[in-house]
């Protein structure tokens, strides 16, 4: 018997379809039943419009759409022959922005998602404090802020780099409320310090602190989720960032790709419409976000895990919270590196003149998001979208199941949908 | 140049461009009344006193905190709450006697229940009112308002969470505010948006929840205009709120995200006198749209003298000068975001060099894209002139300002242009 779930709490809504098997998920298929038409609207639209429009196909990393965009715009600059610089300090100031919005994400899916969610299981008694998320997340996109004037929902970029010229003094402002979060990250979340948290390299590491992180860690074990919600094993990070290695990879061994192998299919969705498309690679599903990123830099901790646990969703879930203390460090580096006698912004010609494709890949909080452009005389004629959780949360067919799907098989209900949500599902950008 | 043939095109004379600017700026267009006489607040003091104690009277909602404790505990004064409650007071264009009552209002937030609906969206105002910005009073002050009901931030979900809405619209029948975030996709038969295990579409399940509301908030772009889902071609036949919700108290919080701080002011207003707060004629509350953006812009000076960015990454970006002519919709946009600006106050899209996309007025998305200059942008000429107050605007908006401005631009260019020895 097929029975239905609907999932909220998610950025949207998402429907499963079980198949259970003596109290086992033998089969699921994943819907997503919202649609707005965001590709659709942007044709015959100056491609400028571009950069208020797609902000705006998700509240939570409108950012990582706005960068794909503007890095879309660009590239069709250059393959029309006017290549476009940006200066050091626009590059370290998209980079910082985009990491600051994935910082946010994080700390929210942490104290709103998973501790929640990990509380509904028998026996398992973690304190929720969702404030503490939201607090957390709202130093960081005051941070963000500064540079890009509001989150959620900003235009800052533009082709040739960004419209915001910071003084000494908002770069130190800025790095007050970032040296905020790190304290209170080390107080509230850690238990540690930044530094010594990030210098984990095993599992035992976890049992010398006392702590939020620490106790979610316990109860992941606990659940034996060490043990549970392995998928492919296949990671891939296509966006280029300095916090990541664009690469795919079988387990952590690590291969070269090519982002014209990308391509999109119908979900299959036999229940019920589904307004989601897969996305594969040379005809493959992969895993992506956190834990595809962190492979890709080597890091020890996570490799280490990865030895032991492999992708299970006690993995999964540990990259997360890792990558979020991760990235803050680098957001701390960062400030530090923008110059700010640099141009924010260089010139380019009018925009009239490109005809040509352009394609943008940025690293969103979920993983790969690829915005493709069409232009003629600086008209959209075509524009496409394709996110993160149309990678990890396709919806395939028993003989191949996606990331999401895989994960699930052979758990009861109730951990199934605790896995479904361990990839941190972002409806709204799905069927954008 | 564009605006320089524009002029042209129209046969202004210099005399024409000079009597335009002045109107403009003597008009009353973009003001409020905010002093409607001692008579009239003394009145409106004591029914808020009314209510004030009445609610009082009343058990908090469920299991809600109680908010003086949370201030405490998160560290708040007394002190720090009643210049909150003082700002807020100026907020909602009451005089400074109604402090107290304002303050009194808050710590009763948990007598009223609030149940958020969410459409078709990005999930942007929910993200907003998760404190991710506003004041840190408001932040606690939103957690504390009895949030009876709301999709995205519940831990419950499916059949469980069916059931909470139940509940909540059975015990607060007719007394709760229903806020949506948004728009209502009316295409093939609302197929685009259905929710829950029956499939209900969003526009059936918004007439059902809303029927037994007190009054319907509709926050954000989305759900006051359509918003970016109701771009044209309008894939889905995206619609706002007020257009299927009839014959309801209905307050409009548009922009994108909306401000938490006009969303806060709206239930603080509610809780005070019982009332919606005074609308426009879009059916904004006019304690937040009441202001024209351009009216307290901070780059305001560098458009009177004449100072423009003419070109991203210029000398006058690099200066703050006015982006007016990079398609700043300030002079045609009403909203607060000027003084109140977002994420905690920290900054606003104008502070970083980049001009307004008038996301608070209706059709943004298709007319006001930020990159043209108003001159050029396809807007309806006004029904009227530029006399007309704010609330008689509505959708025509300052189309005449636009045009007056296109005109003091050109203005500017030519007289720069002759400073710098050129022929003009």
């Amino acid at each position: 018997m097929i029975t239905k779930e609907i999932i909220d709490h998610i950025e949207g809504e998402a429907s499963l379809y079980f198949e259970m098997q003596e109290k086992r998920v033998d089969f699921v298929t994943v819907v997503f039943p919202h649609f707005r038409g965001m590709e659709n609207m942007l044709k015959g639209k100056s491609a400028l419009d571009a950069l208020v429009i797609t902000p705006r196909v998700c509240g939570i990393c409108g950012h990582a759409h706005l960068m794909a965009t503007v890095r879309a715009i660009e590239d069709a600059y250059k393959n029309s022959g006017h290549p476009i610089e940006v200066s050091n300090k626009a590059q370290n100031m998209r980079e910082l922005t985009l990491t600051l919005e994935i910082i946010q994400n994080h700390l929210k899916w942490l104290y709103l998602v998973l501790i929640p969610q990990l509380n509904n299981f028998e026996n398992i008694t973690l304190s929720l404090t969702p404030l503490k998320g939201a607090y957390g997340a709202s130093l960081a996109t005051k941070a963000l802020a500064i540079l890009a004037g509001q989150w959620p929902h900003s235009s800052y970029m533009i082709p040739g780099g960004v419209t915001s010229d910071p003084t000494y003094i908002e770069l130190m402002q800025l790095r007050a409320h970032l040296e905020k979060l790190s304290d209170f990250l080390e107080k509230e979340t850690l238990g540690t310090t930044v530094q010594n948290f990030l210098s984990f390299e095993s599992c035992k590491n976890f049992n010398k602190i006392a702590s939020d992180v620490s106790s979610v860690e316990q109860a992941l074990f606990d659940l034996r989720m060490h043990k549970k919600g392995f998928s492919h094993d296949d990671f891939i990070v296509l966006g280029e960032h300095r916090f990541t290695q664009i690469a795919k990879s079988r387990a952590t061994r690590l291969y070269n790709v090519d982002i014209t192998k990308v391509h999109v299919e119908d979900a299959f969705s036999p229940q019920e419409k589904s307004y989601a498309k897969n996305a594969l690679y040379k005809n493959a599903f992969y895993e992506t976000g956190p834990l595809a990123r962190l492979i890709s830099k080597d890091v020890k901790l996570i490799k280490n895990m990865h030895r032991r646990y492999k992708d299970s969703n006690y993995t999964r879930a540990m990259a997360r919270i890792y990558e979020m203390v991760y990235l803050l460090q680098h957001s701390l580096d960062l400030v530090k590196e923008i110059d700010i006698t640099q141009d924010s912004c260089t010139k380019s010609v009018t925009l009239s003149k490109v005809t040509a494709q352009g394609i943008g890949v940025v690293e969103a909080p979920r993983g790969p998001l690829i915005h493709k452009i069409k232009l003629k005389e600086g008209i959209i004629e075509r524009y496409e979208i394709i996110t993160p959780t149309q990678w990890n949360i396709s919806s395939g067919t028993k003989l191949k199941p996606s990331p999401a799907q895989k994960a699930m098989i052979g758990l009861n209900k109730q951990e199934a949908e605790f896995v479904f949500r361990t990839f941190d599902v972002c409806s709204v950008c799905t069927t954008h | 140049m564009n605006d320089y043939s524009y002029t042209e095109e129209k046969g202004l004379t210099m005399a024409d461009r000079i009597e335009g600017v002045k109107k403009l700026f003597t008009s009353k267009s973009a003001r409020v009344e905010t002093n409607k006489g001692d008579a009239y607040y003394e009145k409106l003091f004591q029914t808020c006193q009314a209510r004030i104690e009445e609610l009082k009277t009343q058990t908090p909602i469920n299991n809600r905190l109680d908010i003086s404790d949370v201030l405490e505990t998160q560290g708040v004064n007394r002190r720090d709450f009643m210049k909150w409650a003082s700002a807020v007071t100026g907020m909602l264009m009451l005089p400074a006697s109604f402090t107290p009552l304002v303050a009194d209002a808050a710590l009763l937030m948990n007598r009223a229940p609030v149940i958020w609906l969410e459409l078709s969206d990005c999930a942007g105002n929910s993200e907003a009112l998760l404190r991710s910005d506003g004041p840190k009073i408001d932040e606690i002050v939103l957690d504390i308002i009895s949030l009876e009901f709301h999709e995205t931030l519940q831990a419950a979900s499916g059949h469980q969470a069916e059931k909470q809405l139940e509940d909540a619209m059975e015990t607060f029948k007719d007394k709760y505010l229903l806020f949506v975030e948004g728009a209502v996709p009316l295409g093939m038969d609302g197929q685009f948006g259905t929710i829950g295990a029956s499939g209900e579409t969003f526009h059936e399940h918004l007439l059902r929840v809303s029927k037994h509301a007190a009054a319907v908030v509709a926050v954000g772009s989305c759900a006051t205009f359509g918003g970016i889902p109701a771009a044209a071609p309008n894939p889905t036949g995206a619609v706002g709120v007020m257009d299927v919700v009839k014959g309801k108290p209905l307050i409009n919080i548009p922009a994108c995200p909306a401000n938490p701080a006009n969303m806060v002011g709206v239930i603080l207003h509610y809780i005070l006198t019982g009332q919606v707060p005074e609308l426009d004629s879009l059916l904004r509350p006019k304690f937040a749209f009441g202001y024209r953006i351009h009216d307290n812009c901070e780059r305001r000076a560098h458009f009177d003298a004449g100072e423009y960015v003419e070109e991203w990454g210029d000398e006058g970006a690099k200066n703050n000068f006015c982006l007016y002519k990079m398609g700043c919709k300030g002079p045609m946009t009403f909203n607060n975001c000027s003084i109140v600006r977002y994420n905690e106050g920290v900054n606003w899209p104008i502070g970083v060099g980049r001009g307004c996309i008038g996301c608070s007025e209706p059709d943004f998305w298709d007319k006001y894209a930020y990159e043209r200059p108003m001159a050029d942008a396809k807007i309806k000429a006004p029904t009227g002139g530029v006399e007309k107050t704010v609330d008689e605007f509505g959708l025509g908006l300052l189309t005449a300002a636009g045009i007056g401005i296109g005109i003091h631009a050109v203005a500017s260019a030519v007289a720069g242009k002759k400073e710098d020895g050129g022929e003009a």
